[in-house]
């Protein structure tokens, strides 16, 4: 049994932040903490692409390896959580994660940044799944109830996936193959636009 | 793996579909999957939450106890057309969950960022909480019966002095259909026709340059079924900030098929960033570029010849025009190059079916029902309509804005666009039970307009438009043609800063007697005057604390149910329509044929009203358990094609989407793509309505050689009435009673439903069979033509392509074009502004700006502007700049500098309200009711420009200049 | 060696001193940081379909510079969408930091005992006189231990929330040294901003003796003070040893306060790569001020006879300021101070 992953699909994403809003209602997450976030890049060029991001639940997570208080531990499927109890908000996790996935309550001035939140693949934290002491902490267990992240449930483009890796990289290459065969059955290029391709602002594809 | 709920009904999936499993196999449960992979902590519940009872934990902080029992409550979204379903999870009545609805067809679970964050409509912190009035600066709370009484007699008064044209109903694209019903009913036995909505400034050209084309004005195929397209175009569109959910479509369109993705805009979109052509077009030049790709067409022959002899009148007028359509005119007027017109003409040609999409981009300009027109035209000449895969699929705005225009809260014409002619007024007196006469008792007797040479009551006249109202305060009353200016306006439901020329509205409110505003939230028609008296704010209940039926942009109706009951002490409109009828001594009268419970008229009593006077557009078959059954049932229905196959609802199409023709009873099963003559009309196929005479010059306007599928006759024909049932020999086809109410009747008006019955029975469409008419020779411009906006930067252009001349009259006031488009502005204003959406936020946004989740994502007011701008003006990317329309008003907003918009061009969000001028407004929201965002509104700054057949505002195509602050 | 100096040249040492000190003390440090840690370039994905989003994965790997976006969501460079510095940071503390500090401590350490048990305690070797010489006033001492207090506090904490994780969560267990680490955290906090006014204070209150008598702290180091056997070298009322650490502590403690600040409010939008560098900074420099100091804490108590009681009465013994601080004994002696008493 793989681990469990997110993937998000470039060629869906079109930033419509419904993930991010989808992750703060299911876990009544407050201001200023985004446990994803929709990143643009080359933004209003030829060649722009979204992302949506939060934690990716690495398998030889950074944020546990620095962590003082390893306060980290990851579940049998792979899913990297932690236990805000132990967490003494020093902010090490987020100085080491690549995705920028911890986040703070609190500005941080005086070295006072609260406990860190961050995505938990919607499965919740230490304490007792689907208490009422887990969600106020940690937001939904919704792995516990046999559902997956509420993000990828609600990507209004199937951009975002989630779930098993084995399963999510299965879908994303027959996505892969099914755009390339619609193009090979009709006998045309690739339609597809590549991300480094020059167009020129007029939409002429030029290589 | 499939990331659809397991329930009692499995989708299956085909091979090429499915958006998350793509390719075959068997599709493996989520439940399945997760036990195999040890993952269900041992013992815990394995049902998804659709099981019914089962038990669930409490979350905490929603104030609910451990192990109670959550209810899962079916609604539709509220933010926009594409109606997406909603599963509500509710415990002891508070809104403690939303779950993903993957049985929904039209969204399979998906949402945009409003739609996954609508649960927070069930804290309502901002709301508007209790009637409130404002006296002498300042808001006083008032009770129900206080403000009903107080509002009550300020409408009486305004009747007494000014006649009840000085009373202004603007109502919402946010009523459900029962509300929209009721309200549209409620000005018409007030007695005035000034009574509009949101459409009137977003698809009203569409509406009247699409129903003038073939019959019907809405969208004609649906989001899924551009599944099948071989070939999306896009122009004035933007589904990826507007309609998301619409992208799952489009793409799948586009994936499965290698459809090429055309996107026509003035702005690199965020849905141009995945298209395969990309044509950026200066704002306000529609009709270039499209007879620029006609041009092409005609040029290649790529043209469907046999469509176009049978089912298409006018092509060789439409030939002539563009013909002078050129590629270097369409260079020099639009700016886009040969080769990339051709490049889209070529994909649209070669890759049939393909839909053609537009939005606002194309409606919202003084020649508007041109370019709606043209879109259509191109469409035809392809052979694109009428077949699935292709058709204009034009993407509504508001969640409701298409069930709002069927049932008419417009200024124009009585529910199911039967106008306001005699005969209209006969049909719906009948079918609401009143007298006639009473009705035109109501109505200002006296006459200010004359048509043909008669004069006409004003029963019978276009009321003043939504875009225009601020006009129908200021203007001289002896230039408008009624008894005298607006004084009480009642805006409901509607915000106002999408209107244009702010500093004017400002002025027209602190003119009225009274401003009554009934909403959720105060709007900023609560702030944007200086008034201290006389406006009353009371709190209207959302979508989710009540329930009825609402129609998505593709015509299917869904039934909602309600969530939680009404916060505060706000009320469904439909209860205050109903409590302000009553004091207005009009309560009879409007619920004559409804139950009224505890002063609330009862939601499906008005359905079944509706049902039996909307024949015109087939809005009679849909009733209230068909549409429950169908909301009971989402899983049934195809995500492609939308029908039902086994189940309850077998055989039927999702949301009956009209028309769904004659009574319930008789089970039509709705009109998924219209048009579509390869289907019988007993099954949803349909041809081009007769609605343009028969014959015109000596030219058969009725089809030729082509009828839809198991007709009887097998050619074109005209509309339906009881003597042609009668020559036809199928009038004794009818039951004793459909015929005593046919007699003399025909398919609109006899509201037995017999002849429609019959008409289907026999394969043939009760409206008739003709051609599509290219040529619309009651507008102003018969074949659509290129005019300059009227405040345009390219006064090379002017002389060529001039606007129209002003207008004595036009829906009561006068109209300019000529006479604003004579000044040069371009010297002051070079930049040219337009303006647009973002997903964060919809429509006015006092609503999605209170919402925390939403709020964060946009924090400021902003306008996009090209680098070489930017540099030519001294402003730096986040600087604060003082933008200033081409009227004078000032908007202090951040400067975001993207090559998303081409030099000279600037582009605004139009969803902030709150500044003014560069004056916050916060203080003056009643307390607590503040949105947590506030900005500049853009539409302060838009200027003056009027469609030349609906009024509708030219909200992209306007001049600013730009300076830093 | 001159027993004085002119004024001129007075100032003309100090500066030379402050900078000989200066590059010594921070230079050092940053030694160990140029071993930075190289990403390794991971194999790129092997796919039989042509993949458009290939390009964009490339872009975002960072493979050939960084790529930064735009989001939506306001915070701490959202725009960036992976940032690779953070795994070297994390390595380089794992890898190199805590294990190679822990080696330096114990090697400091270990060096120190075999000292003490080769050498044995330094002693007086005249032998006690039972004169007293006024050395460090009331107000000087108090400057000193309150440094202690604070120091040995930061240092402590500090030491605790770089090794904890390896060394007490076995012992205490996760909640306990949640606990430990929790309170370490706060002291550290709380005595980061005292120990700025303390160091400040202290930085003026030692100054005039710590300044650089280059001739003879020159002698001073080329001898190792005599702590090597030899002759014992000259010394002013502290050697350069003394002189060392508390340039060190100075500089140190200047570098430890910048770079903790930096942690302390990251409430300016500094980005990760700084906090790294501040943390990487302020550790390297923390491992170096505690390594110094327990050669410092040694020699001023349990290496040495006589050292302490200077710190603590305020006095010494004559014949230990004869021995260790002959220069200084002189200018006493002709100030007429031998034997006055010292605030007690």
């Amino acid at each position: 049994m793989a681990a469990m992953k997110f993937y998000c699909d470039a060629e869906r994403c079109i930033e419509c932040n419904g993930c991010v809003t989808a992750c703060k209602n299911v876990n009544e997450v407050p201001w200023g903490v985004n446990r994803r976030r929709v990143v643009t890049i080359k933004d209003g060029e030829p060649g722009e692409r979204s992302l949506s991001v939060a934690c990716m639940h690495c398998a030889d997570a950074p944020c546990a390896a620095v962590c003082p208080v390893d306060c980290f531990y990851t579940t049998d499927d792979g899913i990297v959580l932690h236990d805000k109890d132990i967490c003494i908000g020093c902010g090490y996790c987020f100085y080491a994660c690549p995705f920028g996935a911890p986040q703070f309550p609190s500005d941080g001035a005086f070295a006072s940044r609260g406990k860190m939140d961050k995505c938990t693949f919607c499965a919740g934290g230490p304490l007792e799944d689907n208490s009422s002491e887990e969600f106020r902490k940690y937001g939904s267990n919704r792995i516990a109830e046999g559902k997956l992240p509420a993000c990828a449930e609600m990507c209004a483009t199937k951009a975002l996936l989630a779930g098993d890796a084995d399963m999510v990289s299965e879908i994303y290459r027959k996505r892969v193959v099914n755009r390339a065969q619609a193009a090979l059955g009709k006998g045309s290029q690739l339609r597809q636009r590549k991300f480094g391709s020059k167009v020129d602002l007029e939409g002429k594809v030029t290589n | 793996m499939k990331l659809t709920k397991t329930s009692d009904q499995i989708t299956q999936n085909r091979n090429n579909h499915s958006a998350t499993s793509a390719g075959g196999g068997l599709a493996v449960s989520r439940r399945g999957f997760l036990r195999n992979s040890g993952l269900m902590a041992g013992g815990a519940a394995l049902a998804t939450t659709l099981t019914p009872g089962m038990m669930k934990k409490a979350r905490a902080g929603t104030g609910t106890e451990a192990g109670g029992n959550a209810n899962e409550i079916k609604t539709i979204c509220t933010h926009c057309s594409v109606g997406c379903g909603i599963l509500a999870e509710v415990q002891n009545g508070v809104w403690t969950g939303q779950e993903p609805a993957f049985d929904h067809p039209f969204n399979h679970g998906g949402h945009c960022a409003k739609g996954a964050a609508v649960r927070e409509h069930g804290h309502g912190e901002r709301r508007l909480k209790y009637p409130t009035k404002l006296v002498n600066g300042k808001w006083t709370k008032i009770s129900w019966e206080q403000a009903i009484n107080e509002v009550g007699d300020k409408i009486l008064q305004s009747r007494e002095q000014s006649g009840p044209d000085s009373v202004y109903w603007l109502g919402s694209a946010k009523f459900n259909n029962e509300q929209s019903y009721l309200f549209r009913k409620l000005a018409a036995v007030w007695g005035t026709n000034n009574v509009d909505h949101q459409a009137r400034i977003c698809h009203s050209t569409t509406v009247a340059g699409v129903a003038n084309t073939w019959g019907y004005g809405a969208m004609t195929n649906s989001y899924n079924d551009i599944h099948n397209s071989k070939s999306i175009l896009l122009i004035g569109s933007n589904p990826a900030e507007a309609h998301p959910v619409a992208l799952q479509h489009i793409f799948k369109g586009k994936e499965e098929n290698n459809a090429p993705v055309i996107v026509i805009d003035p702005r690199f979109t965020r849905t141009a960033a995945h298209a395969d052509h990309f044509l950026r077009i200066r704002p306000g030049t529609d009709v270039p570029v499209v007879w620029g790709m006609l041009w092409h067409i005609f040029e290649n022959g790529w043209e469907d010849k046999e469509f176009i002899r049978q089912r298409v009148y006018g092509m060789e007028d439409v030939k002539k025009e563009v013909a002078k359509w050129t590629p270097d005119e369409v260079e020099r007027v639009a700016g886009v190059g040969e080769a990339e017109v051709r490049a889209a003409a070529k994909a649209m040609a070669d890759n049939r079916p393909g839909t053609f999409i537009w939005c606002m981009g194309g409606t919202q300009h003084t020649i508007g029902n041109n370019n709606t027109r043209a879109y259509c035209t191109f469409q035809l000449a392809l052979g694109n309509m009428g077949v699935s895969g292709g058709g204009t699929n034009i993407f509504r705005g508001h969640d409701n804005v298409q069930g709002a225009t069927d049932f008419c809260i417009l200024s124009h014409s009585l529910p199911g666009y039967y106008g306001l002619s005699g005969g209209a007024w006969k049909h719906w007196a009948g079918v609401w039970g009143l007298d006639v006469e009473w009705l035109k008792g109501q109505f200002d007797p006296a006459s200010y307009e004359q048509s043909k040479g008669k004069d006409v009551t004003a029963m019978h006249t276009k009321g003043i438009p939504v875009s225009r109202w601020i006009d129908g305060v200021l203007e001289d009353k002896e230039n408008i043609a009624q008894k005298d200016n607006i004084r009480t306006m009642i805006f409901w439901g509607h915000a106002p800063n999408s209107q244009t020329r702010g500093k004017e509205m400002k002025e027209a409110m602190e003119k009225l007697d009274t401003l009554v505003i009934i909403d959720p939230y105060p709007t900023a028609s609560a702030v944007m005057h200086d008034r201290t008296d006389g406006v009353y704010l009371l709190p209207a209940s959302t979508q989710f604390e009540t329930y009825g039926s609402v129609t998505a942009s593709n015509r299917s109706l869904q039934w909602r149910d309600k969530v939680i009951e009404p916060l505060f002490e706000s009320l469904p409109d439909h209860t205050i329509m109903y409590k302000l009828a009553n004091k207005l001594g009009l309560a009879e009268q409007l619920c004559k044929n409804i139950e009224v419970k505890d002063d609330e008229p009862v939601i499906e009593d008005i359905t079944r009203e509706f049902n039996s006077g909307m024949w015109t557009i087939g809005y009679s078959g849909q009733s209230p358990e068909r549409m429950k059954k169908q909301q009971q049932n989402w899983g049934n229905f195809d995500y492609t094609s939308l029908k039902a196959e086994g189940g309850p609802c077998d055989g039927e199409y999702y949301g009956l989407p009209w028309p769904c023709w004659g009574t319930p009873e008789m089970g039509h099963p709705g009109t998924p793509n219209l048009y579509d003559g390869s289907k019988s009309v007993a099954d949803g196929g349909l041809t081009f309505r007769a609605r343009f005479g028969v014959e015109r010059d000596g030219v058969n306007l009725l089809a030729e050689g082509f009828h839809s599928k198991g007709s009887a006759i097998k050619d074109g024909y005209p509309e339906f009435t009881d003597k042609m049932l009668k020559k036809l020999g199928w009038w004794d086809d009818l039951t004793a009673d459909e015929k005593a109410a046919a007699e003399g009747k025909n398919w609109k008006t006899d509201v037995s439903g017999g002849i429609q019955r019959v008409a289907i029975k026999h394969g043939c469409a009760p409206f008739g069979n003709a051609k599509a008419r290219t040529v619309v020779w009651t507008f102003p411009d018969p074949v659509p033509i290129h005019r300059e906006p009227l405040y345009t930067s390219r006064r090379d252009l002017v002389e060529k392509y001039p606007t129209y001349e002003d207008r004595k009259s036009f829906y009561r006031l006068p109209t300019r074009y000529g006479s604003i488009q004579a000044k040069d502005y371009s010297k002051d204003y070079p930049i040219i502004l337009t303006s647009g959406r973002l997903v964060e936020y919809e429509g006015g946004g006092d609503e999605t700006r209170s919402n925390p989740w939403l709020a964060e994502l946009q924090q400021d007011m902003f306008v996009e502007m090209n680098p070489r701008d930017a540099n030519n003006n001294g402003v730096k990317d986040g600087d604060d700049v003082w933008l200033e329309g081409a009227e004078g008003a000032k908007l202090k907003v951040k400067a975001m500098v993207t090559r998303r918009v081409a030099a000279g061009v600037a582009f605004m969000p139009f969803h902030f309200a709150g500044h003014f001028e560069g004056k916050d407004l916060r203080s003056k929201y009643p307390e607590g009711s503040d949105p947590i965002v506030l900005g500049e509104a853009c539409n302060t700054a838009m200027t003056y420009g009027y469609d030349s057949v609906t009024q509708m505002q030219e909200t992209k195509a306007s001049l600013c200049r730009i300076t830093k602050a | 060696m001159r027993m004085t100096t002119t004024k001129s040249s007075h100032g003309h040492q100090m500066l030379k001193g402050m900078l000989a000190t200066v590059l010594l003390v921070l230079i050092l440090p940053l030694l160990p940081y140029v071993f930075a840690v190289n990403t390794d370039a991971p194999s790129p994905v092997a796919g039989s379909v042509p993949n458009p989003g290939a390009d964009l994965w490339r872009a975002v790997r960072q493979r050939d510079g960084v790529v930064t976006g735009s989001s939506q969501v306001k915070g701490v460079e959202t725009g960036v969408l992976i940032s690779p510095a953070g795994k070297d940071w994390l390595e380089f503390r794992r890898e190199k930091l805590i294990p190679y500090s822990a080696y330096v401590f114990a090697g400091v350490a270990s060096a120190l005992l075999l000292y003490f048990l080769l050498h044995g305690r330094i002693r007086i070797k005249a032998g006690r006189s039972g004169v007293r010489v006024p050395r460090y006033s009331r107000y000087e001492r108090w400057v000193h231990w309150i440094m202690v207090v604070v120091f040995l506090t930061l240092a402590l904490t500090g030491v605790i929330l770089l090794y904890g994780r390896f060394v007490l969560i076995p012992l205490l267990g996760p909640e306990g040294f949640h606990v430990t680490a929790q309170i370490s955290k706060w002291l550290h906090d709380i005595m980061g901003p005292i120990f700025i006014v303390s160091l400040i204070v202290m930085t003026f209150t030692f100054f005039h003796e710590a300044l650089c008598r280059c001739k003879v702290d020159m002698i001073w180091f080329l001898r190792v003070g005599g702590y090597l056997g030899g002759k014992h070298p000259s010394s002013g009322k502290i050697n350069a040893g003394q002189k060392s650490w508390y340039w060190a502590v100075v500089l140190g403690g200047i570098v430890l306060i910048g770079s903790g600040l930096v942690m302390y409010f990251p409430n300016f939008q500094q980005g990760r790569e700084i906090m790294q560098d501040a943390n990487l900074i302020h550790g390297l420099a923390a491992v170096f001020v505690i390594a110094f100091m327990f050669i410092h804490v040694y020699l001023a108590s349990v290496g040495m006879e006589g050292s302490l009681e200077c710190m603590t009465r305020g006095d010494c013994d004559e014949n230990w300021a004869k021995e260790q601080h002959d220069l200084w004994y002189e200018e006493m002696k002709q100030e007429g101070r031998i034997g006055v008493q010292s605030e007690k």
